[in-house]
């Protein structure tokens, strides 16, 4: 036994030297003009459309064929990362704004400025800023945008009705950090608990609650707070990073962040919000529907998801007006990128060109899901979506007033994520101050500055 | 002292025949017996009530013991049957599930682990158990070192093998790895050859049979519960293989139920989940394996007898 | 396998005094070779190969995409000082503990409640039935059933006036849920392979004890535990070295969630490889996972004495 061990370790020693790692193949793709593309997208609710799409573009091109892929957004990254380490990526895929600067750092993701100059398209047909997002920090565009989105309050009519609050009250609540303004009452107002005393009455139990006034979603916000508390820092005037896009310093240090947190986690306390190891499992649709939280902010991207819930009323209504006066809300572009290493990056490039043109855009805005970015077809969408019976205008009245801003891309996205949802969770948890963000906000800087 | 009992005798006392029949102690034993099955089975009645249930008013009755707002729906979406529109009306998802594609794969790729693993398995077993040959133990422990192996250290390599190979997306992908050799089988096999009397071998070889033939006539048909019940369980194992299948196979024609499974989890980010579509998928993909239970269940069971044993 | 063995003729009886002619010892490792020849295979190129690539791959800064060079120890180092790793082996620790205490002991009582109170194959075979599912699958149904504001298990739970309790959402739960979680999946099947060795022990041995006046519990003690060790010994060593390797319960659930309470040692080494895909230092944990479970193994092996069998 001792013999063979001496043996193996040997044996060991001997193959180190054959087992240097070989890099996959640097590929470069090839530009051709036919054949097959694969398209992945991770949004099943948006397949039909897209899906019709792309049998209208196979319709005039007839020597290319359209494969798409959907993906459930829980694997798409982990598999598109592994279908690029296995050389089978897709030719064009969906990609996220916290996504794309992991693809552009290794050069996975074709730039697309030369095609844009040769053949189009002309990029003042987009809704103001969605553009700019996909211009990585290298200065050049990785992909075209086709839809926008925005944050905003959907809310559960029928108990809003109950407790006495207008639609009127909903569509101008107001917020500051230190009373939490009308939305906070609204919210106490909203809460119930088990013997129907509501949140602002006297003798509500904030231990044991039937119904509360706001949802909260686990992880509960990492460094984008995206649907949870963007919409609320912003109109403090304060910023996650030094730029709005690509910057390399965060301000999870700033106090205005930290007494949005601070006032977010208050309303546990209050009873007013479920604690949060709660909502680790369930999804924010399903507890409006049981009747466990009367009111959720969440991304429009959700609409008809919510548009759909059997046996309950909602309406929409906008993020709350700050104290400097004016609302705001997080907006996030998709677009679509093409693979570095596809070989026939020819008609993949026109396939990506007509899916961010206005005739594949309006397809997609009659199919009721989410707002286009091709300015000229907006209002289309908005209508079929209001036509599913909920009002999507409380979301893209944004970019009409100038209240959006954008989603914070930056890179290191996965690890100022994991940081800030890690030390999100302790705060909201109970199990650490809101000063201890602080701390995490040295850390996430660290990643830049350590290269 | 041998006994070559060859009769085929219940293996097990029957109940009723003990003395005392009903004791306090009998009570407690299948209360305890009760228990364990109600918890074990209860979950599936909560699968099934699921699964007939309506996805957008499901979360209105969350805990209600009927189903909600009956329908075959989820089913008729799993097998492909139900329209676009169907399916999203009930809080489905647009995405198309090829049911008996995946199901012809997993039934491949089972079937194939499972045969090889259990064929080269015994032959192992055998040779490790009851032939003598020099190193044997020294090379019984070094394959059992594969067991310590965590799989995720050895997934990456064995993928980068397959890339290399060019066999990503292929069936040879999904069943390679585990087709050679289990530690598992080799172990198990190894520990029931272990088990069987010296005597009879040492018969057949006065007879003049030798290894091969021993093992072939005598080892395998004697047995034959030990070897069915490893099949089985490989089998399961192999047909609800997730991770894996999920790295080198998951293109559609080479995709298995469990990855298809996948298919149901969340489409949005932040968005819902189709319960009665998961639940219903997940039945319909159970039943495969259990009605392979029901087939050979009782030979499973009444055949682990050893005859021979002292 | 095409062989047909001439017979060879007074080969020595395995077990007997070796009075071996050689040519019938040569005979014997030659077909030996032969009947191992396909797993050796199997094991050299998808465990033994793997492994050594993946050690080989542990000395760099591998990371799919960007140049590799050689980094000798650092990554051993580095893991060292890492908190999150120490944290994941305690969590698996307690998780093997939880999971393997709660499975031995059910399995052993349901195997033996089988064997003595009913030969009822349905019955055998509803308690399989959880095994027939995938383990993510269940994790997820679990995953909905114990939900902490709308799971029916909190509602049976509140009409005992308990809870509501958050199962997966908790720290304190966390890993004591997914440890029954995958109890409740895998307690059929090792009930089963108790029960495989249990019906070996002859029913002599019992129909004796019986005339000799012992009580069912004593015959528990006296015969079946002591006959049982070879099989218990096998069980113990998989479902220790499986329940080390928790995996897809957490990916599922938690994932790895509340504050680390329940990122394992598997889910660590995955999220470095696949999402982080920082694979050198991922291997550099898998290669310290692997030495960890070869010596528990080891140790249980030697413990159990699982080689011997008092049967033969």
């Amino acid at each position: 036994m001792r013999r063979l061990t001496v043996i193996a370790t040997a044996v060991l020693v001997a193959l180190l030297p054959a087992c240097t790692v070989e890099r996959p193949p640097a590929e470069s793709g090839g530009w051709d003009d036919t054949g097959e593309v694969t398209y992945w997208m991770w949004d099943a609710n948006q397949l039909p459309a897209y899906q019709q799409c792309a049998t209208d573009f196979e319709a005039s091109n007839p020597d290319i064929d359209i494969a798409i892929e959907q993906v459930g957004w829980d694997y798409y990254w982990g598999r598109m990362l592994t279908s690029f380490v296995a050389n089978s990526a897709p030719d064009v895929f969906v990609n996220h704004t916290s996504k794309y600067g992991d693809y552009t750092s290794r050069g996975l993701i074709e730039p697309l400025d030369e095609l844009i100059a040769r053949d189009g398209p002309d990029l003042s047909q987009f809704v103001e800023g969605t553009g700019d997002l996909w211009v990585g920090d290298d200065g050049k565009r990785y992909g075209l945008p086709k839809d926008f989105d925005a944050v905003g309050l959907f809310y559960n009519a029928t108990m809003a009705q109950d407790a006495g609050i207008t639609p009127e009250q909903m569509q101008n609540l107001t917020w500051n950090p230190q009373d939490g303004g009308t939305y906070e009452d609204v919210l106490a107002r909203l809460s119930v608990d088990v013997n129907g005393v509501r949140g602002d009455e006297p003798g509500f139990d904030p231990r044991n609650v039937a119904t509360y006034g706001l949802g909260i979603t686990y992880p509960p916000g990492g460094g984008s707070g995206q649907t949870q508390w963007s919409f609320l820092t912003a109109t403090l005037g304060w910023s996650h990073t030094e730029k709005p896009l690509w910057g390399t310093r965060f301000n999870y240090d700033d106090p205005r962040f930290q007494d949005t947190i601070a006032w977010w986690r208050s309303l546990i306390d209050k009873g007013y919000m479920p604690p949060v190891e709660q909502a680790v499992g369930n999804e924010p649709s399903q507890l409006m529907q049981a009747g466990r939280v009367a009111l959720v902010t969440e991304g429009s991207w959700n609409i008809s998801t919510f548009a759909k819930l059997g046996g309950i009323e909602l309406a929409t209504a906008p993020t709350p007006i700050g104290p400097r006066g004016f609302r705001a809300a997080m907006t996030n572009s998709l677009a679509d990128s093409i693979a570095a290493g596809s070989p026939n990056k020819g008609a993949a490039w026109k396939w990506v060109r007509y899916l961010a043109s206005p005739e594949c855009q309006s397809v997609v805005a009659q199919g009721g899901v989410v707002v286009p970015a091709v300015a000229s077809v907006v209002p289309v969408a908005e209508a079929a979506i209001g036509a599913q019976g909920l009002d999507i205008t409380p979301f893209t009245r944004h970019l009409r007033e100038g209240t959006a801003f954008p989603f914070p891309a930056a890179h290191h996205a996965a690890d100022v994520d994991s940081i800030m949802e890690a030390a999100t969770e302790r705060v909201m948890g109970g199990s650490a101050d809101v000063s201890s963000l602080t701390a995490a906000n040295e850390e996430v800087n660290a990643l830049f500055t350590q290269g | 002292m041998v006994t070559v009992d060859t009769a085929v005798a219940p293996t097990s006392s029957t109940p009723g025949q003990e003395a005392g029949g009903l004791t306090p102690g009998r009570v407690l034993a299948w209360a305890c017996l009760i228990a364990i099955i109600a918890i074990t089975l209860f979950p599936f009645y909560w699968m099934l009530r699921t699964a007939l249930s309506n996805g957008t008013t499901l979360a209105t009755a969350g805990t209600s013991w009927l189903p909600v707002d009956f329908t075959w729906g989820a089913f008729r979406r799993v097998l492909g049957l139900a329209t676009l529109e169907e399916a999203q009306a009930e809080g489905g998802t647009g995405s198309a599930v090829d049911f008996w594609v995946y199901l012809r794969n997993s039934v491949l790729v089972a079937s194939l682990i499972t045969a090889g693993q259990v064929f080269f398995g015994a032959l192992a077993a055998y040779a490790f158990a009851r032939m003598r040959w020099p190193g044997r133990d020294a090379v019984f422990f070094v394959l059992l070192t594969a067991l310590m192996v965590p799989p995720i250290f050895t997934q990456l390599p064995n993928f980068l093998l397959m890339r290399d190979l060019g066999l990503i997306n292929t069936y040879a992908a999904l069943v390679l790895p585990f087709f050679f050799m289990t530690p598992f089988a080799v172990f198990f096999l190894r520990q029931f050859f272990l088990g069987i009397s010296r005597e009879i071998e040492e018969a057949a070889r006065l007879d003049g049979a030798g290894h091969v033939r021993t093992f072939f006539q005598l080892i395998v048909p004697m047995s034959w519960g030990p070897i069915t019940t490893l099949a089985l369980l490989q089998y399961v194992q192999a047909w609800n293989e997730y991770f894996w299948p999920l790295l080198v196979g998951s293109e559609r024609s080479v995709r298995t139920l469990t990855v298809a499974l996948g298919v149901f989890r969340s489409q949005t980010p932040q968005g819902s989940l189709d319960w009665p579509g998961l639940m219903a998928a997940t039945l319909i993909a159970a039943l495969p394996v259990l009605l392979l239970f029901i087939a050979f269940g009782r030979k499973i069971v009444d055949s682990i007898g050893f005859s021979g044993i002292k | 396998m095409t062989t047909t063995a001439v017979p060879a003729a007074g080969a020595p009886a395995s077990g007997a005094p070796a009075v071996a002619r050689p040519v019938g010892r040569n005979r014997e490792t030659w077909v030996a070779l032969g009947f191992i020849l396909p797993s050796v295979f199997g094991f050299v190129v998808f465990y033994l190969w793997p492994s050594v690539r993946g050690f080989g791959l542990s000395l760099t800064d591998y990371q799919f995409f960007s140049d590799t060079s050689f980094v000798g120890l650092a990554n051993y180092q580095r893991l060292l000082g890492d908190e999150t790793f120490w944290n994941a082996m305690l969590v698996t620790v307690w998780y093997v503990v939880l999971n393997i205490g709660f499975q031995t002991v059910l399995a052993i009582l349901l195997a033996v409640l089988l064997h003595r109170l009913t030969r009822s194959v349905v019955i055998r075979g509803l308690v399989l039935a959880p095994y027939l599912v995938a383990n993510v699958v269940v994790a997820l149904l679990w995953f909905w059933m114990l939900d902490a504001q709308i799971g029916i298990v909190n509602q049976i739970l509140s009409w005992f006036g308990i809870g509501p309790i958050s199962f997966f959402g908790s720290e304190s739960w966390a890993i004591p849920t997914i440890a029954f979680v995958n109890t409740w999946r895998h307690l059929g099947y090792t009930a089963l392979l108790i029960f495989a060795g249990l019906v070996m022990i002859p029913r002599t041995l019992y129909e004796a004890g019986r005339v000799d006046g012992a009580s069912e519990w004593q015959m528990f003690w006296r015969i079946t535990m002591p006959l049982l060790r070879p099989v218990l010994a096998l069980v113990l060593v998989i479902t220790v070295v499986g329940s080390f390797q928790v995996f897809d319960t957490v990916a599922v659930t938690t994932m790895g969630g509340p504050a680390d309470a329940s990122r394992v040692i598997q889910y660590y080494i995955f999220d470095l490889a696949f999402e982080r895909l920082d694979y050198g230092y991922a291997s550099a944990v898998s290669v310290v996972l692997l030495v960890i479970l070869s010596v528990i193994a080891f140790v249980q092996l030697r413990l159990m004495r699982a080689n011997e069998s008092d049967l033969a």
